[in-house]
């Protein structure tokens, strides 16, 4: 009953400590492999023709092809050919070469992937990029000054974390 | 870039020509090395990078280099551009990539096969009638090799091709420029647009217990930059293409980050420069603004300016630590370090000295200074520590292209297209991955891999075994290995092939190493007499051996 007054009176307060959650460790880590992967990542924004449908003229590739008159007309693939042929994700192909190289005793991918560092880490401020001596209590990023704080919180604090 | 390739198709005549002048010019004391018969190979070098494609004839002297991906561009919505045809696009701004590999490795066929289409098409470089010499990343899958393998022989019909990783051909490179033996122990650190690799050469031959691969490259930091000028002033997520140039013109690697970031937050300070954003109307490429150039200031006005501080130096960082962005990998120097220590301990010494830096990420200005002064403070004081920057770190990979064909018999590691056809994509692939590779275990490990492969525990006693050892036995003194044996042997054979071969060459050149030789011969015989005891018994080996199929539990009968 009591509960159900205070979020009908609307207690800014109430409303200000609900919005400071903290982050635990998992989502923290959940963040940070996103982070991640936006890194890795080819593009940022939507494919621009994605709404395009081509025709047959339009790309210039394939006047190119026409000129290789050398070759047997017949081995002449499409692109889709090999596509289809070979269609293994990144994923795929490193668990076969891992029970592969596990069978032959060969070195493969994973065993050549970096350990970790044994020295620690350094501490830049996310906002500005300098020094930055403390951490956001919701999400534990680095900030070096009240200014850049209150910038953070403003941006990105728990930006990443849904 | 455009001239050039309209310039390419030139009669052969006139390129051999021009390339029998520049032989004339070098004369001296290179002439003997360079006999008729070994120039006559003339090969197609393609350094086949994830962002670039470094492509060119054995006998140019630098590669043109094209971008292996597919670009749209918002302007020219009725086009694709592949590769280099990004020249005639007019405005790059907001241009969508379409990349072939997945963290280096090729994965997306319907974009690499157009690229290749492009560049191996008449008007760029054609393979007819060349054989071609092409870079895969290490341990490249086999799924990927089978269709490079289907692609090249069968479909574009090349008479013959090789293959091997760009640390080969970089580490070819260096002990022919340096007029070292080919036996120079050295590190090789290949920093590219998906990854950084750390590979150590033991006697010519890549070491492979001691590489390392850190997943930091070029790609990571153009994203990393992308996301903090997003952040802090522009929103430019979309710019990948104008970005990465921006990275190219401004980025730079200091020696000491807090001394530098003290500097850099001080009021006048020489790091805040000012990049002119290019507006595809009359700026084409950014640049960094001169204050002192009042001319183009009227031209700037309407420009969009760029103001970096210490993200010049903090996003090149990255590659030396790795956990400023939250990665909890080890960073390029240490990297090295642990690779180096890694190694056997006999060469260590020998390998800090020649520590090469290739690939893109290795153009940042200070890049060089800074590896050394870790690996310095790393490494023992009494070692001497030497790191060699090549004048383009780019194509140097390519470059090592020409020093392949210099290698004595190199025509016979060449596989053709009749080879392709009777022996098939296992046994060539073979080939290729087992060149310049040093497989051998580190001594310590021996017994802790025998627990784990106990399934080859079951095989002892067997009477296949009494056999296989006849010949097994001298190559390698682990027994349970019974799976890897033959592709070992293989794998010696070509090896010994190549070291008698350097062999040959360096007793040519220098007196010195003929104990060396001696010692190499020695081992040869014993191979080569282990071989043929080998293949003596193999033909019973191999019948029993399929009969015997259950004792293998994965139906590995193919690594016959």
């Amino acid at each position: 009953m009591t509960i159900s007054k205070s979020t009908l009176r609307g207690s800014n307060r109430i409303k200000e400590i609900d919005k400071r959650r903290i982050v635990d460790e998992t989502s923290r880590k959940r963040r940070q492999r996103k982070m991640m992967e936006l890194l890795e990542s080819d593009n940022y924004h939507e494919d621009p023709h994605a709404d395009l449908v081509m025709s047959k003229k339009v790309p210039k590739f394939d006047d190119n092809l026409e000129q290789r008159s050398t070759r047997t007309k017949k081995k002449d693939r499409g692109t889709d050919y090999y596509q289809f042929k070979y269609r293994k994700n990144f994923q795929q192909l490193v668990d076969e070469d891992r029970v592969e190289a596990d069978l032959n005793k060969r070195v493969s991918y994973m065993d050549i992937q970096c350990q970790d560092s044994s020295i620690p880490s350094r501490r830049f401020c996310a906002v500005c990029g300098f020094v930055g001596q403390y951490s956001c209590l919701s999400c534990g990023t680095r900030y070096c000054c009240i200014r850049c704080m209150d910038t953070h919180i403003d941006t990105r604090c728990l930006k990443w974390t849904a | 870039m455009n001239e050039s390739f309209n310039a390419e198709p030139k009669t052969y005549s006139r390129l051999f020509d021009r390339s029998k002048m520049k032989r004339r010019r070098s004369s001296g004391v290179n002439t003997d090395r360079k006999s008729p018969k070994r120039e006559s190979i003339t090969a197609l070098i393609v350094d086949n990078g994830a962002y670039n494609i470094k492509v060119g004839l054995s006998r140019d002297e630098s590669p043109s280099i094209i971008p292996n991906c597919i670009m749209k561009a918002k302007s020219e919505r009725k086009r694709l551009f592949i590769g280099n045809q990004i020249n005639e696009c007019r405005d790059c701004s907001g241009l969508y990539f379409l990349l072939p590999c997945e963290r280096g490795y090729i994965t997306k066929w319907d974009v690499q096969k157009p690229v290749w289409d492009h560049i191996f098409s008449r008007n760029v470089y054609p393979v007819d009638e060349k054989p071609v010499i092409m870079t895969q990343p290490l341990f490249n899958f086999m799924s990927i090799q089978d269709c490079i393998d289907e692609i090249f022989f069968e479909e574009y019909e090349v008479p013959s091709m090789f293959r091997l990783n760009p640390t080969d051909l970089a580490r070819l490179k260096y002990t022919e420029d340096q007029k070292l033996p080919e036996t120079t122990p050295c590190i090789i650190v290949d920093s590219g647009f998906s990854f950084t690799h750390i590979v150590p050469y033991i006697k010519g031959n890549k070491y492979l217990r001691g590489i390392r691969r850190l997943n930091v490259g070029g790609k990571l930091l153009t994203n990393h930059l992308k996301d903090l000028i997003s952040y802090r002033q522009y929103n430019v997520m979309d710019e990948t293409y104008v970005i990465n140039q921006v990275k190219e013109d401004t980025c730079y690697v200091v020696e000491n980050v807090i001394e530098e970031l003290k500097l850099a937050s001080k009021k006048d300070n020489s790091i805040v420069k000012n990049y002119v954003l290019p507006d595809f109307n009359n700026i084409r490429r950014g640049y960094i603004q001169d204050p002192s150039d009042t001319n183009q200031k009227e031209k700037e006005e309407n420009c969009q300016i760029l103001r970096l501080n210490n993200e010049r130096f903090v996003v090149p960082e990255i590659l030396f630590h790795p956990s400023d962005i939250g990665m909890k990998s080890m960073g390029i120097a240490e990297a090295v370090v642990e690779s180096i220590l890694s190694c056997p301990k006999d060469f260590r010494k020998d390998m800090s000295k020649h520590v090469i830096l290739v690939g893109g990420n290795c153009k940042f200005p200070g890049f060089k200074e800074r590896m050394y002064a870790e690996l310095r403070s790393h490494l023992p004081y009494e070692w001497e520590v030497n790191v060699f920057l090549p004048k383009d770190s780019i194509t140097y990979c390519w470059e090592g292209g020409a020093s392949l064909l210099k290698v004595p018999n190199f025509k016979t590691f060449l596989v053709t297209k009749s080879e392709y056809e009777e022996l098939g994509s296992t046994i060539i692939q073979q080939r290729f991955n087992t060149w310049m590779t040093d497989n051998s275990e580190p001594e310590n490990q021996q017994e802790k891999t025998e627990e784990t492969f106990c399934y080859l525990d079951k095989i002892k006693g067997k009477s296949i075994f009494g056999k296989q050892e006849l010949g097994g036995n001298d190559l390698k003194p682990d027994d349970s290995n019974i799976a890897t044996d033959s592709e070992k042997s293989n794998a010696m054979g070509l090896d010994v092939k190549a070291e008698s071969s350097e062999g040959a060459d360096q007793a040519q050149e220098t007196a010195q190493s003929s104990e060396n030789d001696k010692v190499k011969r020695s081992v040869q015989k014993n191979n080569e007499s282990s071989e043929s005891s080998f293949d003596e018994s193999s033909d019973s080996f191999h019948n029993e051996l399929i009969n015997s199929v259950e004792l293998f539990p994965f139906g590995t009968d193919s690594y016959l």
